[in-house]
């Protein structure tokens, strides 16, 4: 990702950013509220009012310069490999749990082995397995994110957003949100982790990236302290 | 008694293969398609132009292989005609503001359009088409039955069937679900808005193509054919729940055999009454319609 | 209204005047407005006494509706009177039917079949009872309120498309009546003929009749814009128009207390027996009605007309209907070819503007503002020591110098953090420290109160906790995590250790 910087409408949220995420590694992308942690995803995947600068995924253009139709070209970016779970929960209320996770496996080998991969997902959220067969919009909130999260993990891509696990969710839940993201092998796919809470990432990912008013901040480093991750604001 | 299940469900199949291509596309494109009876004439022409080609150039003029190619033209007709209404009202506007409104607007005037031009080349005269099932009749008992109608159930309940299932079973069918649920979300896993909301046109297209052809054994094809069909159609759609199959499929059987029953008992002129009086009593008691859970899903 | 850019005003249209009554106004009788908004000043520069026009709307209006009226009487043509005077009638009908979806936002399309229920009442009264005309005109509008009464019982439980749908089923369902009717001359295809008329059929020949016929139907236009001015402009208008682009917006109405369903209901029984007044007033014209009325064909060619005027403005449904019914009465020649131009009209404004005719100088000037603000956006450069969403609005550069200079010392104090400092602070959290941990200890202080991690006591010398203050006065702190310190050196270690992650996430 070179010179990137990205908005909406009159608003200019990204300011050129710089950084590379290389295959298997797992990073924590940190920041305050309304600092554009969001907008970094969104960006990469093409949901920005506007863009300018270079992303280069897998040696393939997918950003550059753009000024209308927003998320257009969303779905071509997401099917080259990058799986994204958003904020809140984007999930398809009337459809089962299945069917949820289903819908993530959009490749043609990914859904060709959807089964197994429900298996593998299963293994990392537990809570859902008594669920499959209920309807995805009468889950609890902690529920619908792991969904949420868990269809994201259903493809086999080579880069997974996920843009704050632990939004509304209670300290507990959260934690055990993010452990299991983190325990998950990948394989040689990387992992871009948005988190309001530092601590919550700390110790955990390969690298922890700050971010600040649309600007990066290199490797923050690791929280100090043993202290407990904070609840939400 | 046999009679009037019969025509009940015929009636009932007409109006579900149109009220389903209405209810998908409302519900997976969010677009309310009042261009449906202009893809309902221009299936009808196709398979017209087809059926005369056959008689005047090899001069058959009945028999399976030409019933099955005007089946199929009709459909793939409707199908391209549904493209047409996609590539003039959906891709363009979709994300807009204001779709839901201009999406409607936009499908009248091809509707306006439609007709004239159809006018223009075939004249106000109707068009008739081959008796695909032949004109003889079932006998069952002391009842007949006429081929047509058994021809016209049975196909109309394989395709519906299929269409479901499909939607239940298969990739495109997950993702159009999906769409319809949260739009948003679905392009953020893949689903391209553009090509399954084009696919679903040309889905409701073809039905409305196969509606057209079976209709046209009764009515013959004119400029204006669309426009009951149409106005029948939607009006069932309401009842059913914009977006619901079932409850689309209920309303359709519900209103064919209100009419089927009213014009035996009663006169002709008394049906529009009678499946006005049932819509707005099924709307006054279900706003959402029979099967009205999608809109507040999409909330 | 629009910014404009220096140097560029508006033209505002002004005569110097000689008279000493420069602030009278000219006021229509009865009323408070003036008919065209002229005021009287001292220009500025000269010093000269002149009247300027403020809104050139009404001058626009006036002209307008003065050539519809001249054009056909100076013409004196058959097919001139026979145009403009369907022109008149559509513009009312369309002028009602704006008050409909634009003011009250009811998507109803049953408003011809209104002016059908008005004609074909007034007609049927006049051939069986013998009314006369200025009967016919209560009657059909008797009825129009009727049938905007019964079509508005499902309004206040369907909303929107579902609405939409209910009312193109009414009017298809009367079509439909009417073929099967024997009494509404169901025979003769819906024609039903023979009602008292206004000018006389003998008359109707003569080119003065004529003139009387077309002066009594732009009077039914004028009346209709009058209705359009009165219920739009006034406060019903001004309630609805709370309520009127979103879902969200009706609730905050009905949050303030506008009963909008109220109104709009108003409204819509209003502007219904004004179509059926209309309706009643083509049947005394025509001598009775048609079919066409309640066509489906007729009904999108007056949606195509609204369409392409603009939805929600009365000069749009005027100016839409004059385009398309010159179209259409006009090019008779063209034949089928005609109508398929209004439909590539119709499909033309809806895809390329977002409100017709009369929408198209906001459009423009949005697209330029929105085209400056992106090449700006693009250039900026600066504030990336601010929010991000902040960065362009803030116009006060002392604020700018402010954020930098704070985020030069943020950045200077996060080299300083290390191991050692923070096992400093563990050891002694309070007391004399090294010059570094000192100046950090100092930044914390002087950060604002909201937000800001203190120790609260639960039990005095057994057990503290991390809460963060909400700023607010009345407002509690909230606790920050469920960990408990046993003595207060645990718990402000726990405090700074916050603050200092805090400090390492910020840039």
């Amino acid at each position: 990702m070179r010179e990137v910087s990205s908005g909406y409408g009159t608003m200019r949220v990204i300011h050129g950013l710089n950084f590379t995420i290389d295959p298997g590694e797992r990073i924590g992308l940190v920041g305050l509220n309304g600092h554009g942690k969001t907008t970094l995803i969104s960006t990469i995947v093409g949901m920005t009012g506007w863009q300018d600068g270079s992303i280069e995924f897998m040696g393939q253009q997918i950003g550059g310069r753009r000024s209308h139709g927003v998320g257009r070209n969303t779905p071509k970016i997401v099917r080259s490999g990058i799986a994204i779970a958003p904020q809140g929960d984007a999930i398809f209320p009337g459809l089962t749990v299945e069917e949820n996770l289903a819908s993530g496996a959009y490749t043609e080998g990914a859904w060709k082995t959807r089964k197994q991969r429900r298996d593998a997902i299963l293994e990392v959220f537990p809570p859902l397995r008594t669920r499959l067969k209920q309807s995805a919009g009468t889950l609890s909130g902690g529920e619908r994110r792991m969904v949420s999260v868990g269809r994201a993990l259903m493809a086999d891509a080579k880069l997974y957003l996920v843009d704050e696990p632990s939004l509304g969710l209670a300290p507990k839940i959260s934690i055990g949100l993010v452990d299991a993201l983190c325990k998950i092998d990948l394989g040689d796919g990387a992992m871009l982790i948005a988190e309001q809470n530092l601590p919550l990432l700390s110790g955990r990912c390969d690298r922890i990236l700050g971010m600040h008013a649309g600007e990066l901040k290199e490797d923050v480093g690791e929280a100090f302290g043993d202290i407990p991750p904070a609840a939400e604001m | 008694m046999i009679e009037l299940i019969a025509s009940g469900l015929v009636l009932a199949s007409m109006y579900g293969l149109v009220a389903v291509g209405i209810s998908l596309t409302w519900s997976s494109v969010g677009m309310l398609n009042l261009a449906q009876g202009f893809v309902f004439t221009f299936g009808g022409y196709v398979a017209f132009l087809f059926a005369q080609y056959m008689a005047k150039n090899f001069s058959i003029r009945d028999g399976v292989l030409l019933s099955l190619g005007v089946v199929l033209l009709g459909m793939i007709g409707s199908a391209i005609a549904g493209l047409i209404v996609g590539g003039l009202a959906f891709l363009p506007l979709h994300d807009r503001v204001n779709f839901p409104v201009r999406g409607l607007i936009a499908t009248l005037a091809i509707s306006i359009m439609g007709t004239q031009i159809f006018m223009l080349i075939f004249g106000p005269q109707s068009k008739p088409l081959p008796q695909i099932f032949g004109i003889k009749r079932l006998k069952i008992g002391e009842f007949s039955i006429a081929y047509g109608q058994v021809g016209t159930i049975v196909v109309a309940t394989v395709v519906l069937l299929i269409v479901t299932l499909w939607m239940r079973r298969s990739r495109r069918g997950l993702q159009m679900r999906a769409m319809m649920m949260n739009p948003l979300g679905a392009n953020m896993v893949g689903v391209s808005v553009r090509t399954t909301g084009m696919i679903a046109l040309a889905i409701s297209g073809a039905l409305a193509g196969l509606a057209s052809v079976l209709l046209g054994q009764i009515f013959f094809v004119s400029p204006t054919s669309g426009v009951q069909p149409l106005i029948v159609g939607l009006i069932i759609s309401l009842a059913g729940g914009l977006g619901s199959m079932p409850g689309t499929v209920l309303a359709a059987v519900l209103l064919g055999f209100a009419e089927a029953v009213t014009a035996r008992y009663t006169e002709q002129s008394f049906v529009p009454f009678v499946q006005f009086a049932l819509v707005i009593a099924i709307l006054t008691f279900k706003p959402r319609g029979l099967g009205g859970v999608l809109e507040d899903v999409r909330e | 209204m629009s910014k404009y850019e220096v140097g560029r005003r508006r033209l505002i249209p002004r005569w110097p005047v000689r008279t000493s009554s420069l602030f009278h106004r000219v006021r229509v009788p009865g009323t408070k407005r003036s008919l065209l908004r002229f005021e009287g000043r001292y220009n500025p520069k000269t010093l000269q006494r002149e009247l300027i026009l403020r809104d050139k709307k009404p001058l626009f209006w006036m002209v307008g509706l003065f050539a519809l009226a001249a054009i056909p009487i100076a013409v004196g043509q058959q097919l001139v009177f026979s145009i403009f005077g369907s022109i008149c009638f559509f513009a009312a009908i369309n002028v009602l039917w704006t008050l409909i979806i634009g003011t009250a936002g009811l998507q109803s399309y049953a408003s011809l079949a209104t002016v059908g229920v008005g004609a074909y009442a007034a007609t049927y009264l006049s051939i069986t009872y013998g009314i006369p005309w200025p009967i016919m005109l209560i009657a059909g509008t008797l009825f129009g309120a009727l049938m905007g009464f019964i079509i508005s019982v499902p309004a206040r439980r369907l909303d929107g498309l579902y609405y939409a749908l209910l009312t193109i089923g009414i009017s298809e369902f009367l079509r439909s009546y009417i073929t099967q009717s024997e009494s509404l001359g169901g025979q003769f295809n819906g024609a039903l003929f023979g009602a008292d008329r206004i000018v006389s059929e003998e008359a109707m020949q003569t080119s003065s009749g004529q003139t009387i016929s077309y002066l009594v139907s732009f009077f039914v236009l004028l009346i209709s814009l009058a209705i359009f001015r009165l219920v739009s402009g006034g406060r019903i208008g001004i309630l609805l128009r709370t309520a009127q682009s979103s879902k969200e917006d009706e609730s905050f109405a009905a949050a303030i207390g506008i009963d909008f369903q109220r109104a709009r209901l108003f409204v819509f029984l209003i502007s219904s027996a004004a179509l059926g007044f209309v309706g009643a007033f083509y049947a005394t014209n025509q001598g009775g009605a048609s079919l066409s009325l309640f066509s489906l064909d007729q009904m999108l060619l007056l949606l195509a007309m609204i369409v392409i005027g603009g939805l929600g403005k009365a000069e749009g449904a005027v100016v839409g209907t004059v385009i398309v019914v010159f179209l259409n009465q006009w090019f008779t020649s063209w034949g089928p070819w005609r109508i398929v131009l209004v439909g590539f009209l119709m499909l033309a404004s809806v895809l390329y503007t977002r409100n017709g005719l009369f929408g198209l100088r906001q459009q423009l000037i949005e697209i330029r503002e929105r085209r400056k603000a992106l090449s700006r956006a693009t250039r900026t450069t600066r504030y990336g020591a601010f929010l991000p969403e902040q960065g362009p609005e803030i116009s006060d550069k002392g604020v700018i110098a402010e954020r930098e200079f704070e985020r030069a010392i943020r950045d200077q104090l996060r080299d300083w953090i290390t191991p050692e400092i923070i096992e400093e602070h563990r050891l002694s959290p309070l007391g004399q420290h090294s010059d570094h941990l000192e100046r950090i200890l100092n930044y914390f202080r002087k950060q604002p109160i909201s937000n800001k991690y203190v120790v609260y006591c639960e039990s005095a010398f057994q057990a503290y906790r991390v809460v963060a203050l909400s700023g607010i006065p009345g407002v509690p702190p909230r606790l920050v995590d469920d960990k408990t310190y046993s003595n207060l050196d645990e718990a402000y270690h726990a405090v700074f250790l916050r603050r200092i992650n805090d400090l390492k996430s910020q840039h």
